[in-house]
This record gives structure tokens, sequence and C-alpha cells, in this order.
């Protein structure tokens, strides 16, 4: 007996290990769950913090300068094996930067005795010219040659002439040249300069192609530019051959030379930044920015802007520098460009980023030359005493907080504005990913899906829960519910290939149909309490709503057969013209209406479902006591039932809003995806993930157009973190307050 | 076996009382849930002023005769009643009756306390705020007097913005009473009020009925043969439907007339 009883109080040893079985893998579920949401969000912060990373650089390699000329120009070559020098002695000197003949000179040349002036293309062409004391020039490019002997990858430099070898003759009047600017492409080259008799010299090459031998022929032409100021102290030449920009201290005079035989005098302003005097200019790569230095260490940026239809150079923003800035040197490819001062600092900046992205001492004496490396992940820093190759770590300049989220003035547009356009055909394209466009489309998007879900979904609600008779309302609410097994492809689809159109063509039609579906349905309910009871009480309890279809289908029916009576009677026969040239609102066919109709559709299963079952769990004993006080069905609900549920319906709202905001397909599919920002309901927008569906494919790994799609994620998971969030303390603060019984 | 009259209305039960002391007079009702019959040719006449208890076992049908006084069956789509009740002469259930009038006059308190989520103000303003009442002063004055009335006022005074749910059981239940004498009905009805209740507030909810009666009539179901006995001055026992017996308390627990009754009261069934 003792034993039996002490058997049976033991543990079971089975359902021992049965339920610290089920404890534990239930327990490591939840935390698997939590894990993966860590992992997600740590996954894009890893890919999205490289870009608010700080610019750096370090020295890589060092040995001593050995001339002590002053340097016109800086180079290197694409692997950053070797740098070039060219001095005012007219010399051009290649010197190895590899490990094991670092320092040593490779190939070094006297392009031209005694050169009096030096200029140079853009970078990414990389052509110099030197004039000499008799109008003449000598143009030349040092070029690098890889081969790989011995599977080893060998540069060795080379100096190409694209002209000849020979000096081109540039002033016919043989007298020295004093200013110079040159720039060539590959069907068209122009040299301007300035000779010391102060005349303005214009020669402009055009390349043909020898039919016989294929040999490039430049032909050249001269033209003398109309009035000259004195003093010239800078020419410089766009690179797409528009403008030919001339320095005289702080003025700067722009001309237009599109048109070789009609040299106009563009605009003449003084450039200077207030109180102080400019010290450099220089174009940025993609032509369209000139950057001015100043001797208070201001930089200005000017481009043209149309303005009264007219083009004028117009300030754009400054950077600061801090010290009277030497010398600013453009990036091959990007809007960056740095600057150095009399102090030896270095600053690198970012026009579109707005920022100075870095400023550090590199040089304890005056005659610094700094070049960045062609692929801009190294720098080349000379000065009397060493030569210097840092690497430079400035993968994404051009994304700063100010440029995804404040208004930025893009080149060539006439304000500051937020845009998103990420690429383009053009190589000299200023990325423009500013997120608030497309974050303000996300809202958009489901703004409009809730003005259409919510009263929609809500009103179900109450009426399936609060007024449907129980064995119609068994049917209903599954039925409803499995609308949101719809997969959200097919409304896309659906809304953008067939109810774009129709609503584009019935226009007039839909908005009667605003006017006619309620009205019909008030009318049909009046009539019906006019009916006899006989006839009402044949219809059995709970079928009268279904009533309702025939005149609903009825309504929607006549309003569409008198859309085009009433667009000729209203809207001169065409709603779309009517609006754009009347009114001024913009019609595109995909747009928010589409959008808030099908995504409307998409979310109102999941408002309905949740509200439904908030509104229908209020216990029946506050209804009850409602009606036991004398209240109408209708108070009741508006007073007590409404009220106890609000907690479920406001998180059926937030739920939906959630849904909507993270929705993709349809707005995807429905929205033409313009990132416009614009209310107008007959615009379409582009949303967060609509973005990313659109652009993730086609961006380049590790690019800075690939981490800002990474962040517009972590964006729109901030979103909805927020909105979840909020909607969760909200309810349960409603939920404290109208705890049902 | 327990054999069961014809009709009720052979008993003949206080069916001399006068028009005027006459608060309701139930007449020949019958109730019908769908097919199933719950009550039976029912007729009595409830005295104004005074506290009548309807006593019997459960499913007897006490409960459903009195949610037809205020025409609660009305929610239930199936029901169907027959026969009438008057109010003062009047069929309630007369086509011309509006219902949510109607439920004004006879007040009605449920089984569990049903205090609305809001504040305890709100709660008992809540009847006069339906018939458009916004007159604060009046809405103050009708709050206090009745909260006074369902001796409430001096345990909320303090409190009565805060919300109703605050209260215990027990003073839930008064709040309730308040609210519904707080639109001043002819007739009160209370379905067990006390059943979800500890004993000190049942015997606080008890003490309140009995000075109730001063100003209203008041209807009570209840479960609890004992309560019947301290409160009512009529008591109706009733079984399967069937009005069994109808008389005075005192008379109806010491001289029974029927067997049913006496077995009931003695606790050989129920």
């Amino acid at each position: 007996m003792q034993s039996d009883l002490s058997n049976q109080l033991r543990a079971n040893q089975k359902r021992v290990i049965k339920d610290k079985l089920v404890k534990y893998s239930i327990s490591s579920g939840g935390a698997l769950v939590l894990v993966t949401l860590l992992l997600i969000f740590g996954y894009l912060l890893y890919v999205v913090l490289p870009i608010f990373a700080p610019v750096s650089i370090e020295v890589e390699k060092q040995f001593t300068q050995t001339k002590n000329e002053k340097i016109y120009a800086l180079g290197l070559d694409e692997q950053n094996d070797i740098s070039f020098q060219i001095d005012e002695q007219g010399t051009i000197s290649f010197i190895s930067l590899r490990e094991h003949d670092l320092g040593d000179m490779l190939l070094q040349k006297k392009m031209l005795s005694s050169p009096v002036a030096f200029a140079q293309t853009s970078p990414r062409h990389n052509t110099h010219l030197l004039t000499n004391q008799t109008g003449q020039a000598i143009i030349f490019k040092p070029e690098f040659d890889t081969s790989y002997p011995n599977d080893q990858r060998l540069i060795s430099p080379r100096i190409s002439y694209p002209f000849g070898d020979q000096l081109i003759d540039i002033d016919p009047q043989g007298k020295a040249i004093n200013v110079v600017s040159f720039e060539l492409d590959d069907e068209y080259a122009a040299i301007a300069a300035v000779t010391s008799d102060n005349r303005g010299l214009l020669v402009v090459f055009n390349a043909t192609e020898d039919m016989m031998t294929e040999e490039i022929v430049w032909e050249s032409e001269l033209i003398e530019l109309p009035s000259m100021p004195k003093n010239v102290s800078q020419m410089l030449l766009s690179p797409d051959f528009n403008n030919l920009f001339i320095r005289s201290n702080d003025n700067l005079i722009v001309y237009d030379i599109s048109d070789a035989d009609n040299i106009r005098l563009k605009s003449a302003m003084s450039v200077n930044a207030p109180g102080s005097h400019v010290t450099d200019i220089q174009l940025l790569t993609g032509a369209s920015s000139l950057m001015v230095a100043n001797e208070n260490g201001v930089i200005s940026q000017w481009f043209e802007v149309l303005k009264d239809n007219k083009r004028s150079f117009t300030f754009i923003r400054d950077f600061s520098a801090g010290e009277s800035i030497a010398d600013i040197v453009p990036e091959f490819f990007r809007k960056g460009f740095l600057t150095t001062d009399k102090q030896g600092y270095l600053s690198i900046f970012h026009t579109t980023g707005d920022t100075r992205l870095l400023n550090e001492k590199v040089s304890n004496n005056e005659n610094l030359s700094v070049a960045f490396s062609p692929r801009a992940n190294a720098l080349l820093v000379v000065d009397s005493q060493q030569v210097t190759l840092y690497t430079l770590d400035n993968e994404h300049p051009e994304i700063t907080w100010s440029a995804l989220w404040q208004k930025v003035w893009y080149e060539g547009y006439p304000e500051a504005s937020y845009l998103w356009q990420s690429t383009s055909a053009s190589d000299d394209f200023e990325a423009k990913m500013s997120l608030v466009p497309i974050s303000f489309g996300t809202i958009k998007a489901a703004f409009y899906a809730m003005l259409f879900a919510v009263p929609i979904a809500i009103s179900g609600a109450v009426y399936t829960a609060y007024f449907m008779s129980s064995s119609i309302r068994s049917y209903v609410k599954p039925t409803v519910e499995i609308m949101e097994a719809l997969p959200t492809v097919i409304l896309g689809f659906l809304a953008g290939l067939w109810l774009a159109p129709l609503i584009e063509n019935q226009l007039p039609g839909i908005i009667l149909l605003l006017i006619t579906l309620p009205l019909s349905i008030f009318v049909t309910a009046a009539l019906w309490t006019l009916l006899p009871n006989n006839i009402k009480q044949a219809i059995p309890e709970g079928i009268h709503p279904l009533i309702l279809i025939p005149v609903l289908l009825l309504a929607g029916y006549m309003s569409m057969s008198f859309s085009d009576t009433l667009e000729l009677w209203l809207f001169d026969g065409d709603t779309r013209m009517y609006l754009t040239n009347e009114l001024g609102i913009n019609f595109d066919q995909r747009n928010s209406l589409i959008v808030g109709i099908a995504m409307g559709f998409a979310v109102i299963p999941t408002i309905y479902s949740i509200a439904e079952d908030a509104i229908f769990s209020v216990p029946k004993s506050l209804t009850m006591g409602s009606l036991a006080l004398g209240a109408t069905p209708w108070q009741t609900l508006a007073k007590v039932v409404i009220l106890t549920a609000s907690p479920g319906i406001f998180s059926a709202v937030m739920m939906g809003t959630g849904r909507a905001v993270g929705e993709t397909m349809i707005v995807l599919m429905a929205t033409g995806n313009t990132p416009i920002m614009d209310w107008n309901i007959f615009e379409g927008m582009r949303s967060l993930s609509a973005n990313i569906a659109v652009e993730m494919p086609e961006s380049e790994v590790g690019s800075s157009h690939y981490r800002v799609l990474f962040l517009a994620a972590f964006v729109l998971f901030l979103f909805t973190f927020v909105f979840n969030t909020v909607a969760e303390l909200v309810r349960q603060r409603l939920r404290e307050k109208y705890s049902s019984l | 076996m327990i054999t069961l009259p014809k009709s009720t209305a052979e008993t003949g039960m206080l069916t001399n009382l006068s028009a005027e002391n006459t608060a309701l007079e139930i007449k020949n009702l019958d109730l019908y849930y769908g097919d199933k019959q719950a009550l039976f040719d029912v007729s009595m006449k409830i005295p104004k002023g005074k506290v009548t208890a309807f006593i019997g076992p459960s499913g007897c049908g006490k409960s459903t005769l009195l949610r037809c006084i205020n025409r609660m069956n009305d929610l239930v789509d199936i029901c169907k009643v027959d026969g009438s009740i008057e109010l003062q002469g009047i069929n309630i259930y007369d086509k011309s009756v509006d219902v949510a009038a109607l439920r004004r006059k006879v007040g009605m308190v449920f089984q569990r306390p049903n205090p609305f989520p809001k504040s305890i103000y709100e709660n008992v303003v809540y009847g006069l705020r339906l018939q458009g009442i916004k007159d604060r002063r009046k809405l103050d004055e009708a709050a206090e007097n009745s909260l006074r009335s369902a001796a409430l006022w001096n345990e909320v005074k303090d409190r009565l913005h805060d919300n109703a749910f605050g209260l215990s059981g027990g003073q839930q239940q008064r709040l309730v009473i308040a609210r519904a004498i707080a639109i001043d009905p002819e007739v009160l009805l209370l379905d067990e009020p006390t059943s979800a209740l500890d004993p000190i507030s049942t015997l606080t909810i008890e003490e309140l009925i009995t000075e109730l009666k001063a100003k209203f009539t008041v209807v009570i179901v209840t479960h609890n043969m004992q309560q019947a006995a301290r409160v009512s001055d009529q008591t109706a026992f009733m079984y399967m439907g069937k009005l069994i017996e109808y008389d005075d308390t005192n008379t109806l627990f010491t001289t029974p007339n029927k067997k049913q009754t006496e077995d009931y009261i003695t606790g050989r069934y129920g």
C-alpha cells in the first residue's frame, strides 16, 4: 500500500520529458522569432551604415620629392602604381609608386622649353597643354599601358600626342600666350587663349576621318574673341564647348561659344564672396557647376538656372574651408572636389551632399599640389619635400542626411527641391536620392487607401456585428475574410489594366456614382418602410439587405450610361482636358484614386475582420443595459457599443494602415510610379516599397544607390514599427479605459 | 407526481385590486420561443408602490415574464407574445407604443452589474442624455438625487468622474440602480439583482429595495426565497411557465394554497 502510493506520487518520467520538451521548443521558437527580427534589423543597418561612415585618409606610401620646381599638374594611373608630375619647366616626369621601386623616375621628358602657361582638360580626358613665348603650344597626354608579361601586371608610362608631336600655332602674330584653357573630346577640341597684348583667341578643332587612310585629321579654325577684359587671371572652357569662362580678378565673364561663328557675351558678374577676393575657379565634373574659391575660405557653387525664360548663372550654395584657398581639384566622375589652402590643409567636399567631408593637415609648406586618383580611392599629395600617396575612403559622399531629407538644389533645376531620380543614361548625372518624395508617396497611397477602406470596412463591421442576423453573418464574415487571401498582384493587375482605363473613360460616371450609390440606398430604405407589413413579413428575416443588390447594380449602370451625356454637358466632352485646362488639375491614368480603391479593397478584409470581432465581443449585458434605459438601437450603438469596441476598432485601423504602408504590388502596378509630391488624387506616386521593388534589380551591389534602397527598406521598417507601436500603446490605453466586464 | 391546475386564472390571486392601485395588469399572456411555449396564460395584477417577487425553480419562466414587462424579449428574433400587459390601462404591446419610450417608464436592473465604460457620473446621467437633456444643472441634480436614492452618494461623491469599473460589485449594482431610477420610471424590474454579489452587498441592496418602493413599483425576480420573504410584499410562485400561486408574501410563505408552492418553499425541489 505504502509503495503503491509513493509510486503514484512519483513523477511520470515520460510526462516530465514531454513537458520539458514542449516548454523548451516553444521558448526557443519564440526566441528565434526575436532573433530573426534582430537579424533583419542588423543586416539592414549593416548595409546602410557605410553611407554615414566618415571620410578618412591614411598615408600609404611616401618618398622624398627631388624637384624644386612648381608643379602645374599631378596625376595617377587607375591602379595607383605610377604618378606623373608636370612642372613649370615644361617637364613631365613619371615616378613609380610601386613597392619595389618606390620613387624611381620611370620616364622623363621635356615637352617645351620655358613655358608660360599651362592648361589641362577635364580629368577624364587627362590631356595637357603648354604654351611658349611665341604663341605656340604643345598638346600631350600621359598614358599608361597595361601588359601582363609572366602573368604579372605591368603598367608602363607613355606620352601620346593627340595633335601630333609638333608645336601648334595659336597666335599667328607670335605673341606670348599668358592665359590658356583647353578642352577636347573625340571629335572636337578648343583652345582659348589670351596673348601678352591682351587679344582673346579661340582655336576650335574639328576631327575628320581621312577616307583613304582612316586617320583622324584635325582641322583648326581661329576665331578672335570680341572684347577682352584687362588682367585676365583664368580661363575655363566647359567640356561641352558651350561656355567660355573668363575670370578677371573678382569678375566672371561668360561667353556662349556653342556657335563658333556667333560668339556672344552671355553674362558678366562679380562672383566673389562678400568682403573677399576670388583665388580660383574650377569646373566640376559634368560641366554644369562652376566652383569659385575665395580668400576667406568660402567656395561658392554657381550654375545656370532657368529664370524668367532666361538661363543665367546663379549662386547656389557655398562651403567653407576656413582658410584662403589655393587650389580646387574636382573628382573624376562625381560631383565632389577638394581644396587646399596655404596652411597645408586639405578639405574634401561634395556638392549634392552639401557638406565638408574631411579637413586634415597634409603638409607644412605652401607649394602643395593634390590629385585625385581616377577611381577616387587615393590622393596624391606633393609638396616641396615629399610625395605622399594617401588611401582615401570616401565611398558615398553624395549621401548625407541633408541630401536624403532636405531640399537640395540640383544642377540645372530652377530651385531647391525634393527629388528622387537615382539613375539616368548620362555619366554626368547628379543622382537625386531624396527619400522625401517616396516616403510621401507611401503616406499618400496609404492615406487614399484608408480614405476608401475605413468607412466601408467599419460600417460593414458594425452592420455585420450589430444588425445582421446570425445566420447571414455566418456566411458574410468568412466571405469577406477570404478576400484577404486574394493575391495583391491580381488586384494590382486589375486596377492597372482594367480599372484605370475604365475610370479614365468614365470619370463623370464614377463621380456620379459617389452620389447615386448612397442616395439609392437611402431611397430603398425609405421605400421599404412604406411597404405594407404583409410584404415585409413575407421576406425571411435577414434576407432584406439582398434587395439592395439589384438596386446598387441599377444605380451603377445608370451612372455609367449617363457618363457620356454628363461629360458632354458639363465638361465639354472631354473630362481629362477639362480638368487639366480649366481646373489646372493634372490627370494621370494610373493615379491615387485607382490605388485608393485597389489597395482599399486589399485592406478592407483586415480592418473589417478585426473591427467586427471587437464590436461583436462587446458584452450583450452592456447593450441590454443601454436598451433597458430607453435607448434606441442607434443610440446604443453610438454611445456604448462603438465606445466599448474602440480599442479593437482602433487597432483594426492601425493594422490596415500598416498593411497599406507596406503593400507593394498594388502600388507598383497601379500608380505609374512617378516620385512626385502632390496630394492631387488624379496623380500617381511612388512608394518606398514599390521603389525598392522597381530599382533593386538594377542597382549595383555596394553602390550608394544600393545602400540608399536598403535605407528606404529601413525607413519602411521604421514606419511599420512606429505604426504598430503607437497602435499598441493607444490600444492598451483605450483598453484600460474601456475594459469591459 | 405533481398535478398542475388547469388554469392559473382560477386561483384568483389579488384579483380584487382596484384600478388606481394597480401598476401593471398582465392578461392571459402566452409566450413562445419559436415552437416552444415558455409562458402559459399568465394573468396577474401587480400593485403600485409595492415590492412584488417572482420565485420559482430555474427555467420556470420568471425572468421571461419579467422581460415581457419592458419588452426586452423583443430583442429575441424568434420570440412571440400573445395576450397583453397593461401599464396604467395602456397595453404595452399595442402597435402605437414606442419600445424606447416604454423602457423609460419601466426600468430594469440585470443579474450582473453592467455599468458602461464611462465615469460614474456619465453612467448615472446616461438615460437623461439619451433624452437630449444637456442642462448641466439638471443633470447634476438628477445624478445626486438618484445616487442618494441608491444609497451610493456618500461613497462616490468625491470621485464622480472616475471610471465606474473602479467600484466594487455591490457598488456597481447600486450604480446601475441609480442609473435606472435617474430617468424616473414608474416600474423598476430587478432580475436577480443580488445573485452575483456577496452577502454584505446583498444586504445593502435589499435595504435599498425596501426604500425604493416608496417611489417606484418594484418587481423582483429572485432565486432566493429568504430574499423574497425579506423584501417583498407579494410573491408569485411560478413553475414550468405557469403562475401557480400569487399572494401576499406572508400568506404565501406561511399558508400556501398549493401543494407545489409548499413543496418548493419547504425545499423539496428547486
